[in-house]
């Protein structure tokens, strides 16, 4: 049995969970593969902390898959158990941070949203350079975009910056899944064509 | 994949990534409900919201958003009265409103099946206390089934259904958040045939009259029922026994903590001792549990919460005089969500054995980082109602958090969106505890506590649920309280239900029978009851101001729509004007050189559009209205007492390019991506 775990992190209303929606439909393909993982959100809370897990795995055989000791997988992920993770606000990544390994990935967006303690001058925003040296002591494939710049520039608006990221992921690390599958999911449902775009775009970062 | 729409017309042989809780609803809709309900709460809103949003494609389906779940959960009893399979679904603490119907429910038994879906909540990401429900089944017997995964949940669901008329008790399906919201593969059964679902109820009075002897005889009947439940458990497919080598230890457990559990042992590398999973956590066969003690001399019970299975697994050791040791609590916490990570930690504690290293560093570093990172809460979205309703109260009692002042109001805090009040920089709640709980706390202390103006805040649909008898009282008593309820005209947390008194659907259509709510608070007997748009800031606080010395119970509705059901509105029918911002539309402005930074929009009103920036030549901090997140509310310009905010025209993607050049600058000195391998 093979798995590769996503952790995905970011703010409520960025569109995290749709991330992890369209990669999980893209493990739909064989049999032998499964895919687990949820999703934390508070209600409707705007601005609060949220994250998605990711968690594909592969079976070696029908009995590997029947075996109930290999067959039954938690929704979360263990701390230091994520192959990668895809953050979609500098600060949080910190957060997420708990996930990662020495072989992890990681995908970061640069655009910050401060939080309400920072705007009371009570705590200060950390610089990147610090995210950078403090996720640098963990692993050191690190990348990091302003993906809200580069969805406002190409779509008019932030709603994409989500699927650009996805798009940074595959082009940066090795994902045990097509990039055939994902697009195809893309394709399916509104905003198809900005979808896939966006995803093209990631691609090429 | 020829069918568009799995969850309604899929079969045996599709398969799809589907969420915990529409898993629960395909399950029901397997096993031919014909009614469904609930009083939405997260975790388990999408239960009945998936078959709501599609029983237009579903033949014979009945579905309601209650105004409870006392009354939810009666409408289902009805229903399956009636020969209706009925799921009824609500949140943990629903089940403290619905514990009357179902305390009955035993005495008198179902007819068609009956299943009450739990989201539970521990941690309470989503909820105001974090109450393990199952307890409840120790003085109300009805079976508790738990699933631990998406598969289960479907599986489960359309089972509890046979059990629930097999044994005339209403099945509790046991849900807790992390497996609501997981979304993994399911694959589908087959339906069964809807034409024939058609009501008829026939009269029962032996079962449902309960009163004097008749209750009597129908508590002796329960519990012979639960009696051959307790057998039928023993054999069942749903409690599994999976063998290990010749290890003397075995372990214990349920729902998702058993997913924890055995990816946990998988990671740990330990496959040799005796795994008991229980599908039914109430009621426990003592056969069954005596059938998994053989062998053993240690026993872990590896479960959430205060230890439910615990508590009902060492009294039945005891009446089989199991002599090994049974350990449960001691080893996994009783409080906040038991994590794979408390399950990993708790069985390398039991075995003594070291923590794989990956998962220590990453443990270590994750809290050696904590301290150091600013601390984030959720809040209001941006242009929400509720911002401008909170601070006007603020303003009108006095709070100040840039000049450092306190409120003299006492404010009664409820449950709803608006809760989140009581989060930073608002603090605008001195107490939360259930719904309703504000105006009845509140009437109370406005008596005993003469000194101080009361103010009990409610939102429409909390008020519906349950608030009407505590107004009336608080009228009647002569109580002396300000009330604000906060129309936003839909149940918004939840995923935006409507209440009775929405008066215009997403689509623009009008309700039907709309609810005015002003008529109805006058008819309660409350002669001070004002309307007022919120965002009208100045207004609305010198409203609050001028109630707050009035005498006896005053009623301020703060009505204004849900800003994310206008926008979807407005976008729904291609309306411009209000909603979210597009390119070439007026905006927003704050004009730096008026701006003396008061920190009146920033930190009082604290908009999230509302951002810190930096000035290139000066390098000083300036405030700055995010054109790509404002949606032009026009509260902050409203606010703002040096008239420095201003609605002006505006390019939004040329306004991005210069703010991008001089981020990039600002982001040299580190550069763009640091990749040493793959
Ligand atoms: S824009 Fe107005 S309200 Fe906001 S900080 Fe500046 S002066 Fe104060
Ligand atoms: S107008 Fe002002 S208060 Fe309203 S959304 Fe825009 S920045 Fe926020």
């Amino acid at each position: 049995m093979k798995k590769f775990n996503i952790a995905i992190v970011g703010l409520g209303g960025q569109g995290i969970i749709t991330m992890g929606t369209v990669m999980k439909n893209a493990a739909l393909s064989s049999d032998l593969q499964d895919v687990s993982g949820s999703e934390r959100r508070g209600g409707a809370q705007r601005e609060g902390y949220v994250e998605t897990f990711v968690k594909y795995i592969f079976y070696e055989n029908e009995s590997e898959m029947k075996d109930p000791r290999k067959s039954m997988h938690s929704p979360m992920i263990e701390s230091g158990g994520a192959d990668a993770l895809i953050s979609l606000e500098p600060l949080e990544t910190l957060r997420g941070a708990c996930y990662i390994n020495k072989n992890s990935i990681v995908i970061f967006n640069k655009t910050p949203y401060i939080p309400i303690s920072v705007r009371m001058g009570q705590t200060s925003y950390p610089e990147i350079s610090f995210i950078v040296s403090e996720l640098m002591k963990i692993t050191e494939n690190i990348f990091y975009y302003d993906f809200d710049a580069i969805s406002l520039e190409n779509f008019n608006s932030l709603t994409q910056k989500n699927i650009i990221a996805l798009g940074a992921l595959f082009a940066k690390a090795v994902i045990p899944i097509e990039i055939a599958a994902i697009e195809n999911i893309l394709k399916i449902g509104k905003g198809s064509e900005n979808n896939l775009k966006a995803f093209k775009l990631g691609l090429k970062l | 994949m020829g069918k568009s729409n799995l969850f309604v017309n899929g079969t045996k042989g599709d398969k799809a990534i589907v969420l915990g809780n529409e898993a629960i609803a395909r399950g029901a809709l397997e096993a031919g409900i014909g009614y469904a309900s609930m009083y939405p709460g997260t975790p388990a809103s999408e239960i009945i919201a998936v078959l709501d949003k599609n029983k237009s494609s579903i033949e014979n389906l009945y579905t309601e958003f209650s105004l409870n779940e006392h009354i939810s959960l009666h409408g289902a009893i009805g229903a399956s009265w009636s020969g209706i399979r009925s799921l009824c679904a609500m949140k943990n603490v629903g089940l403290n409103v619905a514990s009357e119907p179902a305390q009955f429910l035993s005495y008198t038994g179902v007819k068609a099946g009956l299943v009450l879906a739990i989201g539970s909540d521990p941690g309470a990401p989503s909820s105001s206390n974090e109450q393990d429900d199952r307890w409840y089944s120790l003085h109300n017997y009805m079976p508790i089934m738990e699933p631990s995964n998406i598969q289960e949940a479907k599986d489960f669901t359309k089972d509890a259904f046979d059990i629930s008329e097999k044994f005339s008790f209403g099945v509790v399906l046991m849900a807790p958040s992390r497996l609501c919201h997981n979304a993994g593969t399911l694959y589908f059964g087959d339906l069964r045939d809807r034409s024939e679902i058609k009501g008829d109820f026939k009269k029962d009075p032996e079962n449902y009259l309960n009163l004097f002897g008749m209750a009597v005889r129908n508590h002796a009947k329960y519990l012979e029922r639960n009696e051959l439940l307790k057998k039928y458990l023993i054999e069942s497919k749903f409690n599994k026994i999976i063998n290990g080598s010749s290890s003397k230890i075995g372990f214990i457990s349920s729902g998702v903590v058993y997913a924890h559990l055995m990816e946990s042992l998988d990671i740990l590398g330990v496959y040799d001792h005796k795994i008991l999973k229980l599908g039914f956590t109430f009621p426990l066969p003592g056969e069954l549990i005596g059938r998994f003690f053989e062998g053993l001399d240690k026993v872990v019970i590896v479960e959430e919460a205060e230890g439910f299975l615990e508590f009902q697994i060492k009294k039945i050791a005891y009446e089989l005089g199991f002599k090994g040791a049974i350990y449960g609590k001691e080893f996994f916490k009783q409080t906040g969500e038991l994590t794979i990570d408390d399950v990993i930690v708790g069985i390398s504690n039991f075995f003594e054995k070291p923590l794989p290293s990956y998962f220590d560093f990453a443990v270590k570093k994750d809290k050696e980082l904590r301290d150091k990172l600013p601390q984030r809460s959720g809040t209001f979205c941006i242009g929400c109602p509720h911002r401008a309703t909170f601070y006007s109260i603020l303003k009108a009692v006095g709070f100040s958090n840039t000049e450092g002042k306190e409120r003299e109001a006492v404010i009664a805090g409820d449950i709803g969106c608006y809760t989140l009040g009581l989060l930073p920089p608002y603090n605008a709640m001195d107490f939360l505890t259930c719904m309703n709980a504000g105006l009845g706390i509140g009437q109370a202390i406005s008596i005993f506590d003469k000194q101080k103006k009361v103010i009990a805040l409610v939102g429409d649909s909390t008020f519906y649920h349950s608030g009407i008898p505590v107004l009336l009282n608080a009228v009647q008593n002569g109580s002396d309280i300000l009330y604000v309820i906060l129309d936003n005209s839909w149940t918004a947390m939840t995923g935006h239900q409507k209440t009775p008194s929405t008066q215009k659907d997403i689509d623009g259509k009008p309700s039907a029978n709309v609810l005015n709510l002003k008529d109805l608070v006058k008819s309660l007997g409350v002669s001070y009851v004002k309307s007022l748009d919120p965002n009208s800031v100045k207004r609305f606080a010198s409203q609050i101001k001028s109630a707050l010395k009035e005498p006896g119970v005053k009623v301020i509705i703060a009505k204004r729509e849900c800003i994310l059901q206008e926008a979807r509105r407005n976008k729904i029918l291609n309306k411009k004007g209000s909603g979210f911002a597009e390119a070439g539309e007026s905006l927003y402005e704050i004009q730096k050189s008026r701006c003396v930074k008061c920190n009146e929009c920033f930190v009082e009103l604290a908009c999230p559009a509302i951002i810190l920036k930096k000035d290139e030549e000066t390098g000083n901090d300036y405030y700055y209205i995010d054109p790509a997140s404002c949606v032009k509310c026009g509260v902050c310009c409203e606010i703002c007492p040096n008239s420095a905010i201003r609605k002006v025209e505006f390019d939004l993607k040329t306004e991005f390019k210069l703010r991008q050049r001089a981020e990039i600058k600002s982001a040299e000195e580190v550069p763009n991506e640091v990749r040493i391998n793959v």
